[in-house]
């Protein structure tokens, strides 16, 4: 690195401490970089004219200046003038404009600061650098936006580790009857995507993790992944679901939105991937209390280990995709809905499984009642609703909850009624909106059926749901006819927003990635990169991001894949400098470089 | 017939206390919430609507505004914080000032000066008239060892006072409600009224004004109770003092089971336990009406506090035998009460006691009008 001729420092932010920078701090900064002679804060310290500045030069030996602060511009005629008198080069007054710069903080004014006096223009030291990128790729979430990005990401030749919280894979999409507005049936698309999965050679699967740590940087993560225990031999077991008839504990089914009841060893659905039976160790007797392990004495093939135990598995990735999805908006706390006390008030995807082939009912709408226990189950037989009510945006576009729009409500909601009228043609359905938001392909084509089938749609937000004599009564303002409407049905469905997941907080610490005012994870760029994080190496897939519908996520989780790709492709990552430190390794390169 | 849109309407609504006016996105959750609201008179989105969009002439002619009793439930569940209850209220301060002929009713609203001003005049006045007519106060204590409460004027020109007060005020009180009449019931909404029911419905003006019972559909009953007990202490308080003076302050005092106490008791009770109550709630927002304070708001509840403290003072110095004490509180009280009832009844907040059951009577009269036509198949509808 070559010499730097001796340089004086004047500092002029007037005061302490405004817009964020020290004096102080920065003074003390700038003395310890070789080089400089003097350093000066403000006014106080140096009138700057013409003939003292002359003299600070002569007495300190001074060579150059370096002028910071928000308008150093303001000083440099007086500077260039006594340079000139004292034989120097005038032009040797270097400006350190904080507000040119555009930076906020002591510790970039100190980066500024730094490359002023080594004279590298500060721009430079921000350059970015790059890495090497490892081939291997982790999915975090193993629902149709990660499945989609894995796959993809898999048939171009790279290994992926896809990691996924529960006992199967396909995410929300699995519980879906129909999508819209196709009306294709769910399953037949996701399925063969899940087999898909299971069968790739390139890809390993781990159910029932969770991304525990991370290290090393951009290109080459280190992942520590916590495998919670199976308490099943995934490769002995057969599947046969001898252990599951036997098992005497119940629990609600999470794959069934807590509509139906299942075993404490279970299968989540029968297409569940991998296709073997898991035990739910909060509520299997014998991990609890040691009782019972009938499970294990009726196994044909003896593949239940109770004793098996959580394990850390490391793995070491180039990229890293994040698919973490959404959670459905909890009714319960809008009281005026009755939601929870209210048996025929559902959710949109309690409903979505009622009305579902494969659901607690075969796809049957029945009413909703206790059982003897106090579980609130459809009845298997019995009457059917005639009349049902959908009310839109429960817990979006609502500044009590969530300011936003969920997106897929909409749509979802009319999808709904087509079902109901597809299973009860007789049956009157209402649905009550505030906007219909009808935006994409054939959506609005798809509004239009659904009204042409003779579902009441009325503009208005219900206000509250009331339980009378067995119907429920819901009062609205019929705003396009001016009436108040108390209109009374069978039973009521919310359509619940979506929500970021509880511990998507957690993960964007872990990820060291952002999260935007709602909790969504934050996109590199709101118009031009929205599968990017705000971290290089980190690619976001599907509701994570933001509310999507399935077009839109399998849509993301190919931007996303395709990002990783780019990187793979490329071989290497740019890594933008961080910190103080960096600015100030790239300057003294560039310095050097400079002298050579 | 068409209205003209005014979009500098809502900017002067602010000057009456409105919060915000773009926030409600038309979702009709306040409208469906409202226990009061119906099909003939649907209240608070379409108000909102046509504060927007500064519908005046549909303004003017709108009962909607005072047929809201606030209980603060739709700006609780609103969806966007559009503060509905808020809007109403700001749209019942702007509906008196455009009943009252006078004009200053809308400087006081608008105007912090006006306001307070004109009550410091008023008192100013009263402590003056005290000073120049009253000069010499001879101390008189009754056998009882009580205050001769008569003693620092005659009590015939308190009554004097008081009636000329009582009959200034009615009289702008009703010349206003015949402007909201003719604004209302022949305004830009108007419907044809058979004569008979204007006698028919009468009963519900003085129903309403006596119970309130409107107030007691909104939830929350507990605030219909204050507010029942702040109206009958006051009302009970204003007759007892403008007809009843002479039974009312007289020099002997009566042992404490007499009616002439048990009323003022009660009277004192009613105001005291409403005014903290609603203080408290303010100081606390305890709920979405107390939220927002105008400052007509606070200056009614204060100017109301001090009348009902002087007036306890008075009497309980009076007991205690301290002459001076009583005298001074005395002129005090009147020089607070008086610009309090000057003020605030025919100018500001406390108008609402003629405009509410008014309102109530004249939606009835339109409702049942409506009624009668739809029977008789004929439409009198002028619009």
């Amino acid at each position: 690195m070559g010499e730097i001729k001796p340089t004086g420092v004047f500092l002029t932010i007037c005061k302490e401490s405004v817009n964020g920078f020290d004096n102080q701090i920065l003074a003390e900064y700038v003395r310890k970089i070789p080089g400089v002679s003097k350093v000066w804060i403000t006014e106080d310290e140096l009138d700057p004219r013409p003939e003292i500045i002359l003299k600070e030069i002569s007495q300190n030996n001074l060579k150059r200046f370096v002028l910071a602060g928000y308008e150093p511009g303001l000083y440099k005629t007086a500077f260039s003038k006594a340079m000139a008198e004292a034989g120097l080069d005038p032009e040797d007054v270097k400006l350190a404009s904080f507000s040119e710069s555009g930076i906020t903080d002591n510790e970039q004014a100190k980066a500024v600061l730094f490359c002023s006096v080594h004279d590298i223009p500060f721009v430079e030291a921000k350059r970015n650098g790059s890495a090497k990128v490892l081939p291997e790729t982790l999915v975090i979430g193993a629902g149709i936006a990660g499945i989609q990005a894995a796959l993809e990401i898999a048939d171009s030749g790279n290994k992926v580790y896809l990691v996924e919280r529960s006992g199967t894979i396909g995410g929300h999409m699995a519980m879906f009857d129909k999508t819209f507005p196709t009306l294709d049936c769910a399953a037949c698309i996701l399925t063969p995507k899940m087999v898909e999965v299971a069968q790739h050679t390139n890809i390993e699967l781990i159910t029932l993790g969770e991304v525990a740590a991370l290290g090393g940087s951009a290109g080459n993560y280190e992942v520590t992944i916590h495998q919670k225990a199976r308490y099943v031999d995934v490769i002995a077991c057969i599947g046969c679901g001898v252990c599951s008839e036997k098992c005497p504990q119940n629990v609600y089914s999470e794959f069934d939105a807590n509509t139906s009841m299942r075993k404490a060893i279970y299968i989540p659905f029968p297409q569940a991937v991998p296709n073997k039976y898991l035990i739910d160790p909060d509520h299997c007797r014998y991990l609890q209390e040691e009782k019972c392990g009938v499970c294990q004495k009726v196994c044909l093939t003896n593949c239940i280990d109770f004793k098996e135990q959580d394990k850390d598995v490391k793995i070491k990735v180039g990229n890293i995709i994040v698919a973490t999805g959404f959670k459905t908006f909890d009714a319960g706390r809008i009281s005026e809905f009755g939601y929870g006390r209210f048996p025929n008030v559902l959710t949109s995807l309690e409903f979505e499984r009622l009305v579902n082939a494969a659901g607690p009912t075969g796809g049957d709408i029945r009413f909703r009642t206790r059982d003897k226990k106090g579980n609130w189950v459809f009845q298997p037989a019995g009457d059917e609703p005639k009349s049902f009510a959908l009310i839109h945006c429960i817990g979006s576009r609502d500044r009590n909850y969530n300011d936003y729009c969920s997106r897929v409500c909409c749509m979802y909601s009319l999808k709904l009624a087509h079902l109901v009228k597809e299973k009860l043609p007789d049956a009157e359905v209402y649905e009550y909106f505030i906007d219909m938001r009808a935006f994409g392909k054939g959506y609005e084509e798809f509004y239009k059926r659904i009204q042409d089938e003779g579902v009441h749609i009325v503009r208005g937000r219900t206000a509250k749901i009331e339980q009378i004599n067995g119907h429920l009564s819901l009062r609205t303002e019929d705003i396009l006819n001016k009436r108040l409407l108390e209109q009374k049905v069978d039973m009521v469905i919310l359509a619940v927003g979506l929500e970021p997941r509880d511990d998507a907080g957690k993960l964007a610490g872990l990820l060291n990635i952002k999260q935007g005012s709602s909790g969504w994870f934050l996109e590199a760029n709101s118009s031009c990169d929205h599968s990017g994080s705000s971290k290089e190496g980190i690619a976001l897939a599907g509701v994570c991001q933001g509310p999507k519908d399935i077009p839109d996520s399998v849509a993301h989780g190919s931007a996303a894949a395709s990002k990783v790709l780019q990187n793979i492709m490329k071989g290497k990552v740019n890594i933008p400098h961080e910190g103080l430190h960096d600015i100030e390794l790239r300057a003294k390169e560039l310095s050097t470089l400079r002298e050579e | 017939m068409n209205y003209r849109v005014d979009p500098t309407f809502k900017t002067d609504l602010k000057k009456f206390g409105l919060q915000s006016w773009n926030d409600c996105f038309h979702c009709g959750n306040c409208t469906a919430m409202c226990p009061l609201s119906e099909d003939s008179f649907m209240f608070p989105r379409q108000a909102i609507r046509t504060m927007q969009m500064g519908l005046k002439q549909k303004l003017v002619s709108s009962i909607d505004p005072w047929l809201c009793y606030y209980c603060g439930e739709c700006s609780d569940t609103c969806p966007r914080d559009a503060n509905p209850g808020e809007v109403m209220m700001s749209l019942r301060r702007y509906l008196t000032s455009l009943y009252d002929w006078t004009g200053l009713s809308r400087k006081f609203y608008t105007s912090k000066v006006w306001e307070i001003g004109a009550i410091l005049l008023l008192g100013g006045l009263i402590v003056l008239a005290f000073a120049i007519f009253w000069p010499s106060i001879s101390p008189e204590l009754t056998s009882e060892g009580g205050v001769r409460i008569n003693s620092i004027i005659p009590l015939k020109w308190v009554e004097y006072g008081d009636w000329t007060m009582a009959i200034i005020v009615a009289l702008l009180l009703m010349s206003n409600l015949f402007r909201m009449y003719l604004k209302i019931v022949h305004g830009a909404e108007a419907v044809k009224i058979p004569f008979f029911l204007y006698f028919k419905e009468a009963w519900r003006l003085i129903f309403h004004f006596s119970t309130q019972w409107s107030f007691s559909k909104c939830d929350g009953k507990k605030y219909w109770l204050w507010h029942w007990l702040l109206m009958s202490g006051y009302t009970i308080m204003f007759i007892i003092i403008v007809v009843f003076l002479p039974w009312f302050q007289t020099e002997e005092i009566y042992d404490p089971w007499h009616p002439q106490r048990l009323l003022g008791y009660y009277a004192t009770f009613g105001l005291l336990f409403g005014l903290i109550a609603v203080i408290i709630g303010r100081l606390r927002k305890i709920n979405a009406k107390f939220k927002f304070t105008h400052v007509s708001d606070w200056l009614f509840i204060i100017m109301l506090l001090l009348t009902v403290i002087t007036g306890i003072l008075v009497h309980v110095f009076r007991l205690a035998g301290m002459p001076l004490a009583t005298y001074y509180l005395y002129v005090a009280h009147l020089a607070i009460l008086v610009p309090m009832i000057m003020i605030e009844v025919p100018f500001s907040k406390w108008s609402h006691l003629a405009y509410r059951p008014f309102a109530i009577y004249f939606a009835n009269l339109k409702k049942e009008a409506q009624k009668l036509q739809e029977k008789s198949g004929t439409n009198f509808a002028t619009t």
